[in-house]
């Protein structure tokens, strides 16, 4: 008798295989957010932190888990390609700056909420060498209140990094995307401008 | 009753007003020079000087009215009546969301609506915390949307806030369609914008203060999050479509290839 279940296991495991390896990135998606989620809770939420390490400590997580550069040229839309090669380097680092010390901040504020990944499912992706999954998760900002966060997940075979992040729907890509617009567009259409206002804030 | 109704009109009649003089102060269109052309459509903001100006009233408004209310019902209303009272108002707007859900032909929406509606009676007179059936919120708009009809240009409106072409015909399309002003009269739709204007905004003053402080464009930022909060309740939180983050791909963030050799190029 429990050799004819054994036989069955595998059998049910022969066959269900291949589709189980068709859509592994999704479960390694998941995986991936949940893991980075934890690392960040423990490392970055420290309170016994100083402002600086935790700025350093999430730096080296963000670099880790989100596709930093490509986020950043998306999120520079149409003037990315009207910026000179000075000023796309000098972009991508206030860019980074900007992030870090914004979320580093917010993290300091996290007091135990509980964060649960709920499960993935895959996306199209726009380039045939990479999967994208998007990974469902909630973070309760009280016992009874959760928020919905997706994250997009896009994969190289081990190489796995977030290019988005969703809250309640709302794109966290697209709204950088589209203040940074306006601040160029009211400029008269300078990328400099916006490199003034990031120098700005860097600093802080 | 009349007198009220008269003058809720006369200030809705002073919103499309507003709005025909805001067409007369129109963004300059750029002509000659296409990025800035494009930039110009994708903000779909014709309006955007009368916007900004009617923001920044709104946000004055905020600050020396709805937000200090909203701390003083945060930090003084005793917080274990806060969740039936949040439930009430919750409530009141859940036959327009019926109304709205059944001309969207979403059966399964608007007997959640009802249901919400009907759960929440005892749960109120108990003060539990949640009912068991989660609100639906439907409007004139969304319903405009479903049937197809674009959002068209951003509209500012005077202390209602972002809104959208379509979005303000609603908002009007809406005041004659709620039951509530039917059965309990114009002061009970008024009374419920306010306190759930009050009980929204106590709920979201960290977030704002965070959003204010941290946006390099406060106007541009609230213009973006309007849109797709929209977006996400017209599709009723369904994950977005396929297209949403055009292309972010690794190729600049690939280790093996190294960020610099394509960060000119493209």
């Amino acid at each position: 008798m429990r050799y004819i279940a054994a036989i069955g296991l595998a059998l049910a495991f022969i066959v269900s295989a291949p589709t189980l390896h068709a859509d592994s990135h999704t479960e390694a998606s998941a995986k991936f957010i949940a893991t980075l989620a934890e690392r960040a809770i423990n490392s970055i939420s420290d309170t016994a932190l100083s402002v600086e390490e935790r700025r350093s400590k999430f730096r080296e997580l963000f670099r880790e888990g989100f596709a930093v550069n490509g986020i950043a040229r998306f999120v520079l839309g149409r003037y990315w390609r009207k910026a000179s090669d000075a000023e796309k380097d000098e972009y991508l680092k206030l860019f980074e700056d900007v992030i870090v010390s914004t979320w580093a901040d917010r993290f300091s504020q996290y007091t135990g909420q509980k964060f649960e990944v709920n499960g993935a499912h895959p996306v199209p992706s726009a380039s045939d060498q990479e999967n994208v999954a998007l990974v469902e998760s909630r973070f309760f900002v009280d016992a009874t209140t959760p928020v919905r966060i997706e994250w997009r997940v896009a994969s190289r075979g081990d190489l796995f990094k977030i290019v988005d992040v969703s809250v309640e729907g709302i794109s966290m890509a697209n709204t950088q995307r589209d203040e940074f617009n306006s601040v160029i567009h009211k400029a008269g259409g300078e990328v400099s401008a916006l490199l003034v206002e990031l120098r700005n804030r860097s600093g802080s | 009753m009349s007198n009220s109704v008269f003058g809720f009109k006369s200030i809705r009649f002073a919103v499309v007003l507003t709005l025909a003089g805001i067409l007369g102060a129109c963004a300059t269109t750029p002509s000659n020079d296409p990025e800035a052309r494009a930039a110009y459509d994708e903000a779909n903001d014709p309006f955007e000087p009368a916007n900004r100006l009617v923001f920044s009233v709104n946000v004055m408004v905020d600050q020396l009215v709805l937000q200090p209310t909203a701390v003083t019902y945060r930090d003084l209303f005793p917080d274990a009546l806060k969740p039936p009272v949040h439930n009430f108002f919750t409530n009141l707007f859940m036959p327009l969301s019926f109304i709205h859900a059944l001309l969207q032909g979403d059966l399964d929406r608007a007997e959640q609506a009802a249901a919400r509606f009907v759960t929440a009676v005892p749960t109120l007179l108990l003060a539990k915390t949640m009912p068991e059936k989660d609100p639906i919120f439907e409007d004139a708009g969304q319903t405009m949307a479903v049937w197809g009809f674009d959002a068209g240009p951003y509209v500012m409106l005077p202390l209602l806030g972002p809104s959208s072409v379509r979005g303000t015909v609603g908002t009007v399309a809406d005041f004659f369609i709620d039951p509530v002003g039917w059965v309990l009269g114009t002061e009970a739709s008024i009374g419920r914008a306010t306190g759930n204007a009050v009980i929204t905004r106590s709920r979201n003053l960290e977030q704002v203060r965070d959003l204010q402080k941290n946006s390099l464009d406060y106007y541009a930022a609230v213009r973006s999050l309007y849109r797709q909060q929209r977006e996400a309740q017209v599709r009723n939180g369904a994950t977005e479509p396929v297209q949403p983050a055009p292309t972010i791909g690794l190729e600049l963030d690939d280790p093996g290839k190294g960020p610099k050799e394509t960060a000119s190029g493209n």
